[in-house]
């Protein structure tokens, strides 16, 4: 805590992503100097041009660990963090970066040729989620983030809350928008599987869960593959749909 | 001899991780490199062997801020392969959906990034005390891009609702009027907003490449057209032959390809700037006008002029967006936004858009059961970083030649970046 004024400190800091949940935290225009008022927003690379201080409070990180770089920041954040956050489904499960973990080696060959650059080759490494190199907290998920599921948890992160979330899967949170199920029709979607939180936004909208928010310890996978069967859709389908936000396996998942 | 070094390591407020390598000795600029440092994720390896479906899902995570642009060029590619013609609505409200992502880039990139430099601050925190009442109607701004692509597309960042062949969802004609209405009642800050830009003084001179945009007979085409058109030397090609125009490179210092016309191995600056210059006629009355009384016509070519592009790209989009919001609350538009039927099958195609920041192409291949074999996207700031290198030389040798503090280049450096408006993350992919 600050000695003066007791306002926790906070850095945010991305690694590799869109950059998408750190712009949906500056799309809560309404809360956001409500939140900063709260918080001293030491550093915040997106917005400033102020160097990474030596003291903090709280660590917010978005992204994926894709190089040694990216582990090493993370290692000193957490040394000086009393409360470490990630934001988004690249920190949480690798997210989308994580689909190239699969057979890495040969990947930047696909995109650079014979001629990858020396800045990527000295640096880049297979891709893990935040939580493979560091101990996490609190964790906000999906791709991208709820703006305000970030309030909620900064606010447990700074306050000390329960930092357990519930586990459950989408299903149950999608059936109480009362939009029918898409298997009925024939069409796969992973809210079978995967962790509730976000209010089925996608299948409320007319369009199948991704997964975005990684699949959910309480899910019954083998169960889902065989509904999935059921409607007429390829089990092997169903697992490739899966590797968009799960290609890297979790250890720890809340 | 004297010798000045410059180095910015990870250049502030602008969209992803990069560095500035500028060497001064004896009044001659040796070395000036804008070096993207991002982190690769390797999109077009990643997306190799996944179902057509899911490769605009995947591909709106290329970036957070033009995500609505990377999503729809790809519907535009996959559509292109299977011959799918959506409906007039469908066309439509993807416009709209470019559209909202222009107003939350250029209100983000005008006033969180750019307007720091110019009233000397290093955040925009400083300027959110300084003057709230500019700062919350430019955050108005941000919110309303975001409340369009929301409505469009089921959230600000990566459109849940666009998929192959229409949309999954629209809203309600009542909700279009509201939007209209909101639209409108930001034009007056939007013009305000290029009265601003146009004050801030700043260097002059002219970029030494040329300027690539789309264009089409009528409108001030985002999405409608395939044909992009190289301003200064007038070459128009079709985006299916982008290979036969466009030369793409890799280079040591950074992540991104780098890109050059082909045939006279020049850079380019594909941007709003682009986008006034190739279809200045076809602005919307009030962003023509706005344009004039600041003064920005074709043909105008100093980079720095970007900001003021963007502010007047900010009165089109509200003008025109407004328009289309009230066709579509109306009959106007035949048909419906629902996805449309096709046949799965293989072959070649490019989705061209403007993104926010430029000219964006996205060239994928599939086999006969619609999976990807090759994909490549070329985003505007890969284009442009050639194009940024030679002009951040031409900048510091004009800088260095009226006898200016390594601290002023430096600055006046960064805010030349900062015009470009360079998203990283997306050059790198």
């Amino acid at each position: 805590m600050d000695e003066q004024k007791n306002i926790p400190r906070v850095v945010l800091v991305g690694l590799a992503s869109c950059f998408g949940c750190q712009i949906n935290i500056t799309n809560v225009e309404a809360h956001l100097m409500e939140v900063l008022g709260q918080v001293d927003m030491r550093y915040w690379q997106l917005t400033s041009s102020e160097p990474m201080p030596d003291a903090f409070d709280v660590a917010v990180v978005e992204g994926a660990v894709t190089t040694e770089d990216a582990a090493e920041t993370l290692r000193r954040v957490r040394e000086k963090a009393r409360a470490v956050i990630t934001i988004g489904a690249c920190a949480a499960t690798a997210g989308i970066p994580g689909m190239a973990a699969a057979a890495y080696e040969g990947r930047a060959a696909q995109v650079y040729g014979s001629a990858v650059p020396a800045i990527i080759d000295d640096i880049a490494c297979r891709p893990r989620p935040v939580s493979d190199v560091i101990a996490v907290d609190y964790e906000v998920p999906c791709c991208p983030i709820d703006p305000y599921d970030f309030v909620r948890v900064l606010q447990k992160a700074l306050y000390g809350a329960n930092p357990y979330e519930r586990t459950s899967t989408l299903c149950g949170e999608c059936k109480r928008n009362e939009r029918g199920c898409f298997y009925g029709r024939g069409i796969m979607c992973l809210g079978l599987v995967t962790r509730q939180g976000c209010g089925a936004r996608c299948p409320d909208l007319g369009r199948p869960c991704n997964g975005c928010g990684g699949v959910s310890v309480d899910a019954n996978v083998e169960g889902a593959r065989r509904v999935a069967q059921r409607s007429g859709i390829d089990p092997a389908r169903f697992d490739k749909a899966l590797e968009m936000f799960n290609q890297v396996p979790r250890e720890v998942q809340r | 001899m004297t010798k000045t070094r410059i180095q910015v390591d990870h250049v502030a407020r602008i969209e992803g991780h990069g560095d500035i390598h500028l060497e001064i000795s004896d009044g001659q600029v040796q070395r000036c490199e804008f070096s993207v440092t991002e982190a690769a994720r390797l999109f077009e390896s990643m997306v190799r062997g996944r179902p057509f479906d899911e490769v605009p899902y995947i591909a709106s995570r290329v970036c957070g801020i033009c995500s609505a642009s990377h999503t729809v060029t790809d519907l535009l590619a996959i559509e292109r392969i299977f011959g799918v013609q959506v409906s007039e609505r469908t066309r439509a409200l993807r416009q709209l959906l470019v559209y909202g992502s222009f107003l939350q880039n250029h209100s983000t990139h005008l006033f969180v990034f750019a307007a720091p430099d110019f009233l000397g601050h290093k955040s925009v925190f400083p300027l959110a005390k300084g003057d709230p009442e500019l700062f919350e109607r430019a955050l108005g701004l941000k919110a309303l891009g975001n409340e369009l692509c929301t409505m469009v597309g089921g959230r600000s960042i990566h459109p849940i609702t666009a998929v192959v062949g229409g949309f999954t969802h629209e809203m309600t004609s009542a909700e279009y009027l509201r939007m209209a209405d909101k639209l409108e009642g930001m034009v007056d800050f939007a013009l305000a907003a290029v009265d601003l830009f146009n004050g801030f003084e700043v260097p002059g001179f002219e970029t030494q490449g040329d300027l690539l945009a789309m264009v089409a007979p009528d409108g001030y085409p985002v999405i409608g057209s395939d044909t992009a058109a190289f301003v200064r030397s007038g070459v128009r090609f079709s985006a299916q032959d982008i290979g036969e125009f466009v030369e793409e490179y890799p280079v040591d210092h950074s992540a991104a390809f780098l890109a050059v016309e082909k045939e006279g191995q020049r850079p380019y600056f594909a941007s709003a700037l682009a986008r006034v210059n190739a279809s200045w006629d076809q602005l919307t009355e009030p962003a023509r006008f706005a344009a004039a009384k600041a003064g920005l016509r074709p043909p105008e070519f100093n980079p720095f002029a970007n900001n003021v592009a963007q502010a007047v790209e900010l009165v089109d989009a509200l003008t025109r967006c407004a328009a289309t919001c009230r066709a579509l609350a109306g009959d106007d538009f035949e048909g419906t936004s629902e996805p449309v039927s096709f046949e799965v099958c293989a072959g070649v195609g490019v989705g061209f858009t403007e993104a926010p920041r430029g000219a964006l192409f996205h060239r994928l291949e599939l086999d006969a059961n619609g999976v990807v074999i090759d994909a490549s996207i070329m985003t505007p700031t890969s284009q442009n970083i050639a194009n940024l290198e030679v002009d951040m030389r031409t900048l510091a040798t004009l800088l260095v030649d009226e006898g200016r503090s390594s601290d002023e280049i430096q600055l006046e450096i960064e805010k030349l970046v900062r015009a470009y408006d360079p998203c990283l993350s997306c050059s790198v992919h």
